[in-house]
């Protein structure tokens, strides 16, 4: 049975009457966020003290942790240990760790800002806001990147800064320093009078003779310029020759990164951040947690892309193109690239099939890709978010 | 989802209506589950309302189905005169609810908290942060994590996040859960305010003393279904009416109403006391005196004579199946 309530319950009150109906249009139900609600989804992620902590060490101390010991161990030991900073130093790790680290990074704030709310109960509480659900999800946007950014930024500002305040005054050419900007003429005198250090380490594609015997380690300094020493008449003009050969390698070696590529290479780790959040947030939001979609991100991107990057698979080469990692890589400043021709580097750490994809694409097409991801991540995101229950 | 709307611009039905809430045929199913089946419920403006019901009535899926929180499967609704769901937002601009056990981000304070709710709604509510704490007695805490919170803090903390929006309409579901004795006065105490600022409070317990004590008319849900709506007064003049009876000779007095015309329509059973007689409901005090008469007559002593009135969970507990009911 079903009654209605007798007249005796309360009549409607005229005043409130009045003033809901010259209410002013709400704009609550706009998908555009406001700054308010951007500003303290910023408060409520960087609140977080575990996951910021454990965000700067990664992305921040790590790195810098590292080139301190180099600092210090330079310092302390300058016969035994190069210099900290130097293009060398900054390749592997602007190409390898930092854009590793990075994406991490970004992809565990991605799954934090979208599936946090959810998990702890204050999605129902917004969405009782009455606020467009969408306009919820987009506000965790450029809130995680207002996080991640900053982040990506001051690791690779610190890796810059050593980089170039602390370069090599020489020119390392396979352990052979040489003073930087010689003439032609220039590098074969020093090289003749360099002779056995010249003869025994620098690359040379002719012959050699036998009877020349060449020491173990090089016996000066890796701080200061390979110290001249005298030798025979006849291994001074093979040194001679061997420099000549080897000019327009010298040249092409940097003792620091130019800061043109500096600019490009954090253009790259930025976006290859924002890449790794949306995505995280994209799937977090879609599967309403957290731990499993970082560890899908991490799996996805960090094993299975450079696998996949890195194996020929005919019929499926459009796929393997489709990646968001292979496209990542296509955009990757040439002057990291020569990651995988450094010592000790094999394509950055965690992703060896970068530098060595045996894909090729256009920058149009990589660029095509991510937006594709970034779009179709961000879609499913929003969808999930504005059909879910709460 | 065949859900509608009721027709009409959003402002001239929100003056129009006098109903905080109105549904017509609100379903909502769960597979072979319907927790919400059918509900008529009209909720008067500026009024103290329950939402009674057993665990598992559905009582907490109305109030998802009503805020958006998951969509209804057939029937319409309309909050302070907003259809919705098309006008879901106008109408969420001006309502609080707290939904099940209210829960916040626990690294945050209870401030902060608000900030990110506050910040969700429109620019004035930042400004109701500070009242709102001050009107739930956390004023003193409200920069302290919610993970230091007890759960009664934390209902408070739900109820402040209800008062940001200033709402017309409040929907508190359980709104006592958690709470001290003290805790259960204070609520009342603000419930029963917020109503005289003019605000509609809809209240869904199964603390029904509470709502017998806060609440002005009432909706008893059973299985999905509202089977009673009305002023608890009325509700309560349609229920069966007790009556002790304190005499000499209990049996002897029992069969002899039996006896009489009154014993068609009476319920008599023997009490440590004497006799607890049960009156159909609407039954006239002539009806008692008459009991009285025959009793006296009869050569008992009568000692005592006393109706109960019922209360409304006695009422409730007649009207409502319990776990193991037949369906």
């Amino acid at each position: 049975m079903t009654t209605a309530p007798a007249s005796g319950t309360p009549a409607p009150d005229q005043a409130l009457q009045t003033e809901l109906a010259g209410h002013p249009p709400d704009r609550r139900g706009s998908p555009i966020p406001t700054a308010g609600m951007i500003g303290t989804r910023v408060m409520e992620l960087r609140k977080r003290r575990g996951l910021m902590i454990a965000l700067i060490v990664m992305n921040i101390g790590f790195p810098a942790v590292f080139l301190l010991i180099r600092l210090l161990a330079h310092a302390f030991a300058p016969y035994a240990n190069p210099p900290a900073g130097g293009y060398q130093i900054f390749v592997p790790l602007a190409a390898g760790f930092l854009p590793t680290f990075g994406f991490i990074v970004a992809a565990t704030v991605g799954c934090t800002a979208g599936s946090r709310d959810l998990t702890e109960g204050m999605f129902r509480h917004l969405v009782v806001t009455g606020r467009s659900r969408l306009a919820l999800y987009l506000a965790r946007i450029p809130a995680g990147l207002a996080i991640v950014v900053p982040l990506i930024a001051i690791g690779y500002t610190i890796l810059c800064v050593v980089c170039v305040f602390a370069a090599p005054t020489f020119i390392d050419d396979s352990n052979v320093n040489i003073p930087p900007g010689l003439s032609r003429a220039g590098f074969e005198n020093w090289a003749g009078d360099r002779a056995e250090p010249v003869i025994c380490l620098l690359p040379y594609n002719g012959h050699i003779p036998g009877n020349i015997a060449c020491p173990g380690p090089p016996p000066w300094s890796k701080s200061v310029v390979t110290p001249g020493q005298p030798a025979p008449a006849k291994l001074e003009a093979l040194a001679v020759r061997i420099a000549s050969q080897d000019y327009h390698g010298y040249t092409q070696i940097l003792r620091y990164p130019p800061t043109s590529l500096m600019i490009k290479a954090g253009l790259w780790l930025e976006l290859e951040a924002a890449v790794g959040f949306t995505l995280g947030l994209g799937l977090a939001s879609l599967m309403g947690q957290r731990t499993v979609p970082v560890i899908l991100l991490i799996v996805f991107q960090i094993i299975l892309t450079p696998i996949l990057s890195g194996i020929s698979i005919p019929h499926l080469q459009d796929l393997q193109r489709s990646l968001v990692g292979a496209a990542m890589a296509q955009l990757r400043p040439s002057g990291l690239a020569l990651a995988a021709t450094l010592p000790g580097v094999t394509g950055g750490v965690g992703r060896p099939g970068a530098a060595q994809s045996l894909l090729s694409e256009s920058a149009t097409e990589a660029v095509c890709v991510i937006i594709a991801w970034l779009a179709g991540w961000t879609i499913l995101g929003a969808w999930r978010m504005m059909t879910r229950d709460a | 989802m065949n859900t509608t709307a009721l027709p009409g611009t959003p402002g001239r039905l929100a003056a129009q209506s006098r109903w905080a809430v109105e549904t017509h045929g609100l379903t909502k199913r769960f597979g072979t589950n319907i927790p919400v089946n059918g509900v008529e419920l009209l909720v008067p403006r500026g009024s103290a309302f329950g939402y009674l019901g057993p665990n598992g009535a559905g009582k907490t899926t109305l109030i998802r189905v009503l805020l958006g929180l998951t969509h209804a499967d057939a029937g319409t609704m309309s909050l302070l005169g907003y259809p919705v769901p098309r006008h879901r937002d106008a109408a969420l601009a001006r309502i609080g609810a707290i939904v099940d056990e209210p829960r916040f981000h626990r690294h945050l304070t209870g401030r902060q908290n608000l900030r990110l709710l506050a910040d969700a709604r429109e620019p004035a509510a930042r400004d109701r942060i500070g009242p709102a704490l001050e009107r739930v007695g956390l004023a003193d805490r409200a920069d302290d994590r919610v993970s230091e919170y007890s759960m009664g803090m934390r209902q408070r903390l739900g109820v402040a996040a209800c008062l940001l929006g200033d709402p017309q309409l409040l929907l508190l579901d359980e709104p006592m859960n958690g709470l001290d004795p003290a805790g259960m006065a204070e609520m009342r105490d603000m419930i029963l305010s917020m109503v005289a600022e003019g605000r509609t409070v809809v209240l869904s317990s199964h603390l029904l003393d509470e709502v017998e004590r806060t609440c002005d008319a009432v909706a008893i849900v059973d299985r999905g279904s509202i089977i009673h709506q009305g002023p608890i007064s009325e509700l309560l003049a349609g229920a069966p009416l007790a009556l002790d009876v304190e005499c000499s000779e209990p049996v002897r007095a029992r069969a002899l109403l039996a006896g009489t015309t009154l014993g068609a329509r009476i319920e008599a059973v023997p009490s440590p006391l004497g006799l607890e007689i049960t009156l159909p409901a609407g039954t006239g005090r002539h009806v008692i005196a008459e009991i009285n008469r025959v009793l006296v007559e009869g050569g008992m002593s009568v000692y005592r004579l006393q109706p109960v009135q019922t209360s409304l969970e006695s009422w409730f507990l007649q009207v409502t199946s319990r776990p193991g009911d037949p369906e």
